[in-house]
């Protein structure tokens, strides 16, 4: 049975007994019919690690529904509720699976301020619009180096490399909402100094956009 | 490492990538994600945590229809910052417009 308001979610949940265990089977179901949505184009449907990976996030989603029931407030149904917080297990596993194997970017930075960019910018540039981009991101490089933290920096790179947050705040020693704060933090600190250099993020991006036109 | 070689790694990186994804921008191109970051900074954003408590209720109204970006803007905004929220808020929309 799958058509209980969110009330009687709650209560049966609450219960104890057969009637919890009978809701907790029919939200198993209800589950398994919206991993597939997570796992699809990450993971061949059909494999082993999938069916692993279904039977682990299930168990897990139906302990954390009944850690956090309180934490349910209505402002949705509650099977939607549940299918956030299989899809946020599901793919933070998958995640983890997908970049075990690539090293985070590391940082130790020396005081070699001089250092500059060499390779040309974009090979579709003219020689005057390279130049113009190359020194353009030697400003900014140099911004970067003044105005963020090590972690920062490290934080950074990692997702312009296309780390997920979660992966990379488990290897920098700390966790997705603390990392999105920290990169909150350096954006805006990155954008100020712009701005107190004059520059704007879309006077920096028009040296880019305009090159190969 | 030395700052030469941070540069490179930010915006010419040879960073090994899985096989299935990962960007593969050159330089320019990272520059301009980082400047259209930059641009879309506000001095005031939710967290990851805050919109998972929100992304249920939001992902129920974008499924009717609802113009979400104008009744929750700040969640909207989050998710055009980041990946890993947005890519949840596509699963599980996928998933309620399959369940419907």
């Amino acid at each position: 049975m799958d058509k209980r308001t969110n009330e009687e979610w709650v209560a049966d949940l609450r219960a104890g007994g057969d009637r919890q265990t009978g809701a907790l089977e029919d939200l198993r179901a209800i589950i398994l019919r919206g991993l597939p949505y997570a796992i699809a184009g990450r993971l061949d449907p059909n494999s082993p690690q999938s069916e692993a990976l279904t039977e682990e996030v299930v168990q897990e989603t139906l302990m954390r529904v009944l850690e956090y029931l309180d934490t349910f407030e209505g402002r949705s149904q509650f099977t939607t509720w549940a299918h956030k917080i299989a899809v946020r297990a599901a793919l933070t596993e998958l995640r983890r699976v997908r970049w075990r194997e690539v090293p985070l970017p590391e940082m130790d930075v020396d005081d070699d301020m001089d250092a500059s960019y060499r390779e040309a910018p974009d090979e579709q540039a003219s020689p005057e619009e390279q130049v113009a981009q190359a020194e353009m991101m030697k400003r900014v490089n140099r911004i970067i180096m003044e105005e963020l933290t090590d972690k920062q920096r490290q934080a950074l790179t990692a997702i312009m490399e296309g780390f997920p947050l979660e992966e990379a705040a488990g290897r920098l020693g700390t966790n997705r909402n603390a990392l999105y704060k920290m990169l909150h933090d350096a954006r805006l600190r990155l954008k100020k100094r712009l701005e107190k250099e004059g520059l704007t993020p879309q006077e920096v991006l028009s040296v880019f956009e305009q090159a190969g036109r | 490492m030395k700052i030469k070689q941070f540069i490179q790694r930010l915006f010419g990186s040879k960073q090994r990538k899985p096989s299935s994804g990962g960007t593969s921008a050159n330089p320019s191109e990272k520059m301009q994600k980082m400047m259209a970051m930059l641009s879309a900074t506000r001095e005031e954003e939710l967290t990851c945590d805050e919109v998972f408590a929100l992304l249920d209720q939001f992902t129920e109204l974008a499924a009717q229809g609802e113009d979400v970006a104008k009744l929750m803007p700040l969640v909207q905004h989050h998710l055009d910052m980041c990946d890993d929220c947005r890519e949840e808020y596509k699963v599980l929309k996928s998933i309620l417009y399959g369940a419907a």
